[in-house]
């Protein structure tokens, strides 16, 4: 059932998963493909809205409202020459067009109109060119004429076609992965989730950044931003360094009085940064006085200082934990290889799922670990909701907090060590009690980031009552990871898509569709995915899965 | 060195024909619809740059019943090479007291020479349209805040009474 919920959209199933909304929207208004996908295109490929406007105000308002004219019985057989409004020349009735919504110019005209438009990036919705006219160009009819001044151009507009089935789409993103990987992820429902592509960047749905929960998106945005600037350096260097007055190099103070040294040779005095002779004692230089404190400098000092520390404080475990994770991930493969001693021992226990299981939940908890310190940054910090909760309140929340967080991070660490022993040399007595150990370690993670979670969402986001910080759901089996599109709709479309595909070719004049189009749609009609993404997927389900539900751990 | 500079013109001919002739080519024929329609239009005077196609200028009367009434506003177009396909660029040379008009840089916010524009319009059309929009200033879009506040707060004689004297000043030729 989880699978029907995510899905990947590659390359070759794009045509596939937009042809499925399309082919609902045009058995049910009985239309022609382009009119559906105009349609579609003006609603954000919502078919739900498109039936709900057409049942609420009717086909003339849905139709209307979107710019599709139902075609007009081509009764005006105008004389055998027009005038094009456009272009003012007379034309003879074979080089000019007339649109579904009756207005008639000339080919030329119409050409350099699509090719405008195109290149302005209206590729999706081309109107008719007469005034207050709404009405949406004819698909086929733009195709035939580009392509006859311009095939690449016109290849592109195809393209800009089927991409807007991603791109105008609510449901569905760009899987964020560079190089790009070329697909995308459609949610079903829930938009707020972190996913799974199956070039395996795991990625916020609502943000198409990197997974970041327990961070809200805005909260992340914020903390990638600081990690990034140089402002925190620079704020360490005004705190713990002076310049130099002769060669105006930052100078930290290592020691001794306030007489102070630059490589350079010149001596200054640390107090007030100035200039100063070489002769001192311990509470006086010569020749220099530079008397009072100023306090304003002094507090704003001590201000950055403590900014900076707890900045400091924050970013090093987070970065610790970060980096304990990209350790562990070597793991893997003393994990898998140990496994593959185990198996072949003879031993009582024949399944060690719960090896696998166990580092799965490392990675998802250390994760989890390592993001909440940045939202504890700004969740106690004053930059987001310095006027929300009263000192008094941030002390007692940040004490909550901090329990839980510490709890996490002590079996964390624990389920981490349990992880690197060495279970292969074990007898099996040994063997059930690690075992168990694990297994034990495991829940109790997986319980503790649950709680955390729900914490966040009911104690801390929850009271605030300005700002709005929503994070996606602690999913115990880890960030859902999308299932390929579509055997099952390629099988049931296969006839449609054919149809298609040759009909396509016809329109653009068979000479022009070489490029990617015509070779994506060959391959799906195969149905036969391309050898690269089988390899892949094989490697994700055999080798390791960072997803295997926590419940069979539970059950065990 | 001849044949150089030829095979260069020829080069530049085909690069830039296609655009450049067909509008070229549609205000060629706007030019002479413009002659042939003088006397059939009184308010609106077009006039084509002696050295380039490319800039036209209006004099335009200012509607009847309306503060702009007995000015004379000129009008500069900056007609882009895909015209039709893309609109004109206008402005009041002419200063103008209204909402829809920059005051300053003669700016006009008028909606075909913007998102509603269609090839199917004309310079001709386009002055008509300007004129329509003197007559029925739009208050609720203004470039030109003062006007607009005048005539959102319902003061319409304040509207009209600046709007008449920026005409004299500006539109209407000095006596004596």
């Amino acid at each position: 059932m989880l699978c029907e919920i995510l899905q990947v959209i590659t390359r070759e199933s794009l045509l596939v998963a937009q042809r499925e909304d399309l082919r609902r929207v045009m058995e049910m208004l009985n239309l022609s493909e382009q009119h559906a996908r105009t349609l579609l295109i003006y609603h954000r490929w919502d078919v739900e809205k498109v039936f709900a406007v057409f049942v609420e105000k009717g086909k003339d308002k849905l139709f209307g409202e979107a710019g599709v004219t139902a075609k007009s019985c081509k009764i005006k057989h105008a004389p055998a020459a027009m005038t094009c409004e456009v272009c003012m020349e007379d034309i003879p009735k074979h080089k000019a067009t007339t649109m579904d919504c009756g207005h008639c110019f000339c080919n030329n005209c119409w050409t350099e109109h699509f090719v405008v438009k195109i290149n302005e990036g209206k590729s999706r919705r081309i109107t008719c060119m007469a005034y207050k006219c709404t009405a949406i160009c004819d698909e086929a009819i733009v195709r035939n004429l580009v392509s006859a001044r311009d095939p690449d151009l016109a290849e592109r507009f195809e393209r800009f076609l089927l991409e807007s089935y991603i791109e105008d789409n609510q449901r569905v993103k760009w899987c964020p992965s560079v190089p790009h990987c070329g697909n995308a992820i459609r949610v079903e429902d829930e938009k707020l989730c972190e996913v799974e592509c199956t070039c395996g960047v795991q990625f916020c749905f609502s943000c198409s950044s990197e997974a970041h929960s327990p961070c809200s998106c805005l909260m992340w945005e914020l903390w990638v931003k600081k990690c990034r600037d140089e402002s925190e350096t620079v704020n360490w260097i005004t705190v713990n360094t002076k310049s130099c007055p002769k060669c105006y190099k930052s100078v930290e103070k290592n020691g001794g009085c306030n007489l102070v040294s630059c490589i350079c040779g010149q001596s200054f005095c640390w107090l007030c940064g100035g200039a100063t002779g070489r002769e001192h004692t311990w509470t006086s230089i010569a020749g220099h006085s530079c008397g009072r404190f100023k306090e304003d400098q002094e507090k704003q000092a001590e201000r950055a200082k403590r900014d900076l520390n707890r900045y400091m404080h924050y970013h090093n475990r987070y970065k610790a934990h970060t980096d304990s994770f990209k350790l562990e991930s070597k793991l893997k493969e003393t994990i898998e290889s140990q496994i593959l001693m185990l198996e072949g021992k003879e031993s009582e226990l024949k399944d060690f799922s719960w090896l696998t299981n166990g580092l799965n939940r490392l990675f998802r908890s250390r994760r989890v670990l390592s993001y909440s310190y940045p939202f504890a940054f700004y969740m106690f910090g004053e930059d987001l909701f310095g006027d929300e909760m009263t000192p008094v309140e941030r002390e007692m929340k940040q004490n909550l907090f901090e329990d839980q967080q510490q709890q996490l991070e002590e079996n964390v660490e624990k389920l981490s060590k349990a992880l690197e022993e060495k279970y292969d040399g074990l007898e099996d007595d040994n063997l059930k009690q690690s075992r168990m150990q694990l297994i034990n370690l495991s829940v109790i993670t997986d319980r503790l980031c649950k709680s955390m979670y729900e914490c966040i969402e009911n104690d801390l986001l929850g009271s605030l009552k300005l700002a709005t910080h929503n994070i996606a759901a602690y999913k115990s089996k880890g960030v859902e990871r999308a299932s390929e599109l579509l055997v099952r709709a390629t099988k049931g479309n296969n006839s449609i898509s054919c149809l298609q595909t040759s009909s396509s070719i016809s329109a653009t004049g068979g000479t022009v569709e070489v490029g990617r189009s015509s070779s994506s749609s060959l391959n799906f009609e195969n149905g036969c995915p391309s050898r690269k993404r089988s390899k892949r997927e094989a490697f994700g389900n055999v080798l390791f899965d960072l997803n295997l539900p926590a419940e069979v751990i539970d059950k065990s | 060195m001849q044949i150089n500079t030829d095979d260069a013109i020829l080069s530049i001919h085909l690069l830039v024909v296609p655009h450049l002739q067909a509008s070229r080519a549609r205000l060629f024929k706007e030019y002479k619809e413009v002659q042939r329609e003088k006397v059939a239009d009184p308010d609106i005077q077009l006039v084509c740059d002696d050295t380039n196609i490319f800039k036209w200028t209006a004099l335009i009367k200012g509607p009847s019943e309306t503060p702009y009434e007995g000015g004379i506003f000129q009008l500069a177009f900056a007609v882009p090479e895909q015209y039709p396909l893309q609109p004109p660029q206008v402005r009041f040379l002419t200063k103008i007291f209204h909402p829809n008009v920059h005051f300053k840089t003669g700016e006009i916010c008028l909606d075909i020479l913007k998102t509603a524009w269609s090839p199917a319009w004309t310079l001709q059309s386009v002055c008509r349209a300007i004129i329509a929009l003197m007559a029925h200033p739009e208050a609720d879009s203004p470039l030109n805040c003062d006007s607009g506040n005048l005539l959102r707060s319902g003061d319409l004689r304040g509207y009209q009474s600046m709007a008449r004297m920026y005409t004299k000043l500006a539109a209407m030729p000095k006596k004596g």
